[in-house]
């Protein structure tokens, strides 16, 4: 029965909150699963609600105004700013190449594909810091492409194309993996039937295969920019922190709790966190799409 | 398998009519991706226009105020006053050690405040330096400081002098010697102060004060990665003492936060450097402003904003008519006691430097 | 599914080919070429080299504070993810679809965020963090803050491993076992826990694997002391300060080994990929 990826990752099966919740039969509330249900909604709360509302407590404590005037300062505005250009180049790399990369695992077959698959598990494994030792160990003064890159006049850490690469790999299994699923469900029947009728392949690829998998596409890409917004570890080690420059807003955060500027830490993290649910909200919209569509 | 078939069917849907949908969205997409990608090629390796010009500023945890909210904006008028050209200053705090590997590892920073002279050599040795920095006023140094202990309000924990922080059950912050520069100033005064007779201990005894150094890091917690980052973490509460720099002690209570602090007996007098980057302000076109905002250290208005934010003046005159703000030490003395830069970085914090050793010996417990 | 296009002498169309090495050009780039790197660096000093830097008092310690929190979290998650699973599948009760919205907003909040609401929350200068060190129970700045942020960020992966199972399956036998007189508990563990067994045996070890790698959320609420709360990631970030590359290396190539050992135990437990 075990699907090839069927719960690879948890983010896979995140896809599975809210579907068909309804759906199942009640079972009767007696002692014990009020008990049960008392245990793990207790455990939630404390765990989780607890930090969410301090935060939200805390920024809001001075009021809408302070909040307002923290997050249009000059340092924050570039923070956010370089937060969204992070996001937005990471997702759109990961979303070409995840493409590519999932039409090749799943639809073709060679050998080394089994370690290729293997290999784009690898950024779930990896501490955030280790990705940044990747880059300054490959870009760094002693790094293996330095030399290369200083004839060409390029800089790369300390300035945002590290980030940009950096970001880019923490996100990257997402959209693989998603396409993937979706590309292992749907099948290539249609495909072969336009192939037959002579298509092109780009033509197969761009009328048949792209819409077919554009839910799990756009899931993979909620998923990446979700990611991509909350990197801290690789972007600390890899960016000079730069006030300004290269601090995006989770450095910008780390930086303001230095600075004693705690409603500037406060508020930038309500907005992260803001962006973040409204992201989930969106994935949340697109399994509504696919219930009803169902 | 229901959820799973729910997908399938999905996609068994006509792809014509979503066909149009699908693309334009792809479309869009596009479009978004590649105003993106302007904005990142922008963003990267920018060229400062004609009248602007950016100045990178790399600098030391502790003086973030002096620099950010005091210096700067005054160089910004001066230089506007004088030439016409706005600058803006980047600036970059982090611990001195790391602020140094960083240049050397390709921070292209423009001018360099750091902590200990040692670690503006350190970034002279890798060839970003070729001006013989301390041809400056004051032999190069920007700032002056003290070595002092922190305590909470009302020094509950009786905290008088040195002797007292090997109390056993005392908690003590001091940073990383690895990355802090303020460590370094911290670790030099506990020593040279055991050195000079001055914490309980025999006088001149490396030995002795060397037990004592062991004995004062066994109370020690939490060691952060630069002098700001362990007295916000005294603030919010983690410890009772923290050793750290008077200027620190001085902005946080100017930030409204509540200590005290004690200025030992004997203890050592903190200077800190500031260098051109020359290999990078020529590489940007912006020696000629990087050289202008150094000299400007010197100028009456920075020294006096070093001094509101806490650090002790250069300048004669102004500490004379500030001597009443700054506690007096009964015995200061400078790094040349312990033997000067050099000396102290091979001798104590070397492979088998006294504090290297100390600190491996205590752990290996 | 896999049928390859072929040309008409066997082989796959240019077309394919060439997408199939835009593929393996960038997955070597961006993943193996940087992995290259580590190994490489982390054995510049030979295998006494890498040694050294792992018996390095500081990186060992490291180490274990880091595995040792991952194994009790991962236990801690096994139950309650678990129970929160099955509470959210099987029971309707109010506050249902919050909770599960919950789970999702774990995963989404960026960890650094989830260290500085810890503080916020439990920090020495707050009301609940006063009231504990009254009692003397520290737990910003010592090992309890990294259990808790570690519970925080790690909460959604078993649960979601667990949901999908659960929803398959039908609760009639459950039920039958339970009219026959068995109880509540011995129906559910002979019934249903053996099918969710792999499930979360999936679960858990993705939770392990995060847990070893945690960084921004620890960095923040933990306290970083060698020896106490110092664990691997913040020892690793610590080396790279302070320039010791190799040391960085070493440490994270065991991190690194023992977090992609347990990715490919997840996909042996899967089923192997189509060969």
């Amino acid at each position: 029965m075990a699907d090839t990826h069927t719960m690879k990752t948890p983010e896979h099966s995140l896809k599975n909150s809210g579907l068909n919740l309804r759906k199942r039969p009640n079972a009767r509330l007696g002692l014990t699963e009020i008990l049960l249900i008392g245990v793990v909604v207790v455990y939630a709360v404390v765990l989780l609600c607890g930090p969410i509302g301090a935060i939200a407590w805390n920024a809001l404590n001075s009021g809408f105004r302070t909040v307002f005037v923290q997050l249009t300062s000059a340092d924050a505005r570039s923070a956010l700013q370089l937060t969204l250009i992070l996001a937005g180049s990471a997702t759109f790399i990961n979303t070409v190449f995840g493409i590519v990369v999932a039409l090749v695992l799943e639809r073709q077959n060679f050998w080394g594909r089994c370690f290729l698959n293997g290999l784009v598990d690898l950024p779930f494994a990896v501490s955030p810091v280790i990705a940044g030792l990747m880059v300054v160990l490959l870009f760094g003064r002693n790094g293996w492409f330095t030399p290369l890159l200083e004839q060409l006049g390029l800089r790369i850490v300390f300035a945002i194309p590290g980030m940009v690469l950096v970001t880019t790999f923490v996100s990257l299994p997402f959209v693989v993996r998603e396409v993937m699923l979706v590309l292992a469900q749907v099948g290539t029947s249609q495909e072969q039937a336009a192939r037959t009728m002579g298509a092109s392949e780009w033509q197969i690829f761009w009328r048949i295969t792209l819409p077919s998998i554009r839910w799990g596409l756009l899931y993979g890409i909620s998923l990446t920019c979700a990611r991509a917004i909350g990197e801290f570890g690789a972007v600390l080690v890899v960016s000079g922190g730069i006030i300004r420059s290269t601090e995006s807003a989770t450095l910008y955060i780390f930086r303001s709790m230095d600075d004693r500027n705690f409603q500037g830490a406060y508020s930038m993290s309500l907005v992260l966190v803001m962006i973040s649910i409204g992201i989930l909200s969106f994935m949340q919209v697109l399994k509504k799409r696919v219930e009803r569509r169902s | 398998m229901s959820h799973r078939n729910a997908f399938a069917k999905l996609n068994l849907f006509s792809a014509q009519a979503l066909n149009a949908e699908f693309a334009q969205r792809v479309n869009r997409l596009v479009v978004v991706a590649a105003i993106v990608l302007t904005g990142v090629a922008s963003c990267t390796n920018s060229k400062p226009s004609t009248n602007k010009v950016i100045l990178t500023l790399a600098a030391y945890t502790a003086p973030r105020e002096a620099y950010g909210t005091g210096i700067i904006p005054a160089f910004q008028q001066y230089w506007k006053d004088k030439t016409g050209q706005d600058v803006e200053v980047r600036e970059s705090y982090q611990g001195s050690g790391a602020q140094a590997r960083a240049i050397i590892s390709g921070f292209e920073a423009d001018v360099a405040a750091l902590s200990m002279e040692t670690d503006i050599d350190k970034i002279a040795a890798a060839g970003l330096i070729t001006h013989n920095w301390r041809a400056r006023p004051s032999g190069g140094m920007v700032s002056n400081s003290i070595v002092v202990i922190a305590v909470r309000e009302g020094n509950p924990k009786q905290i008088h002098d040195w002797a007292d922080l090997t109390r056993p059950g005392l908690n003590i912050l001091t940073p990383d010697p690895q990355t802090s520069g303020g460590a370094q100033w911290n670790i030099n005064a506990i020593y040279g102060a055991a050195l000079r007779g001055c914490a309980g201990v025999a006088r001149d005894d490396p030995n002795a004060a060397t037990q004592f150094l062991r004995d004062v890091f066994r109370n020690v917690s939490v060691m952060d990665k630069g002098a700001r980052e362990s007295i916000t973490n005294f603030e919010k509460g983690v410890g009772d003492v923290a050793i750290t720099y008077e200027s620190e002690v001085l902005v946080g209570r100017q930030e409204g936060q509540r200590y005290d602090y004690i200025v030992p007996r004997s203890t050592i007098l903190i200077e800190n450097p500031v260098a051109v980057v020359d290999a990078y302000a020529d590489k940007h076109g912006v020696r000629q402003i990087a050289d202008a905002f150094v000299n400007f250290l010197w100028n009456e208005e920075a020294q006096r904003a070093f001094a509101h934010y806490g650090f002790r003046s250069l300048d004669q005159r102004l500490a004379e008519k500030l001597k009443s703000s700054y506690p007096s030490v009964q015995d200061l003395w400078t790094i040349e006691f312990l033997g000067g830069w050099n000396e102290v970085t091979k001798d104590i914090y070397g492979p088998q430097g006294v504090y290297t050793r100390m600190f491996a010996e205590l752990h290996q417990k | 599914m896999n049928i390859s296009i072929t040309q008409s002498n066997g082989s796959p169309s240019r077309g394919r080919l060439s997408v199939r090495a835009i593929a393996i050009l960038y997955l070597f780039g961006m993943i193996l070429l940087p992995l290259i790197a580590i190994a490489r660096t982390g054995f510049s000093a030979g295998l006494a080299g890498f040694w050294a830097e792992l018996s390095n008092p500081l990186a060992a310690a490291a180490l274990k504070l880091t595995v040792l929190s991952a194994v009790l979290i991962t236990l801690i998650n096994a139950f309650v993810g678990t129970m929160t699973a099955y509470v959210l599948v099987r029971y309707d009760f109010p506050g249902k679809a919050l909770l599960d919205a919950l789970a999702d907003a774990c995963f989404a909040i960026p960890t650094l965020v989830t260290g500085v609401m810890l503080v916020a929350l439990l920090g020495p200068q707050t009301i609940i963090g006063t009231w504990l060190s009254g009692h003397g129970l520290q737990i910003t700045f010592a090992k309890p803050a990294i259990l808790l942020a570690l519970l925080f960020v790690t909460y959604p992966f078993v649960i979601r491993s667990v949901q999908p199972v659960l929803l398959e399956l039908s609760f009639d036998q459950e039920e039958a076992a339970h009219t026959i007189g068995a109880s509540k508990w011995s129906a559910f563990r002979s019934v249903v826990l053996p099918t969710l067994a792999p499930a979360i045996l999936t679960g858990c070890l993705l939770s392990f694997a995060r847990a070893l790698g945690e960084f921004g959320s620890i960095v923040v609420v933990a306290g970083n002391i060698p020896m106490r709360t110092l664990t691997a990631p913040v020892y690793v970030f610590g080396q790279i300060e302070s320039e010791n590359i190799r040391g960085a290396s070493a440490v994270s190539l065991v991190l690194l080994s023992l977090s992609f050992s347990l990715m490919i135990a997840v996909d042996l437990l899967q089923g192997k990929p189509k060969n």
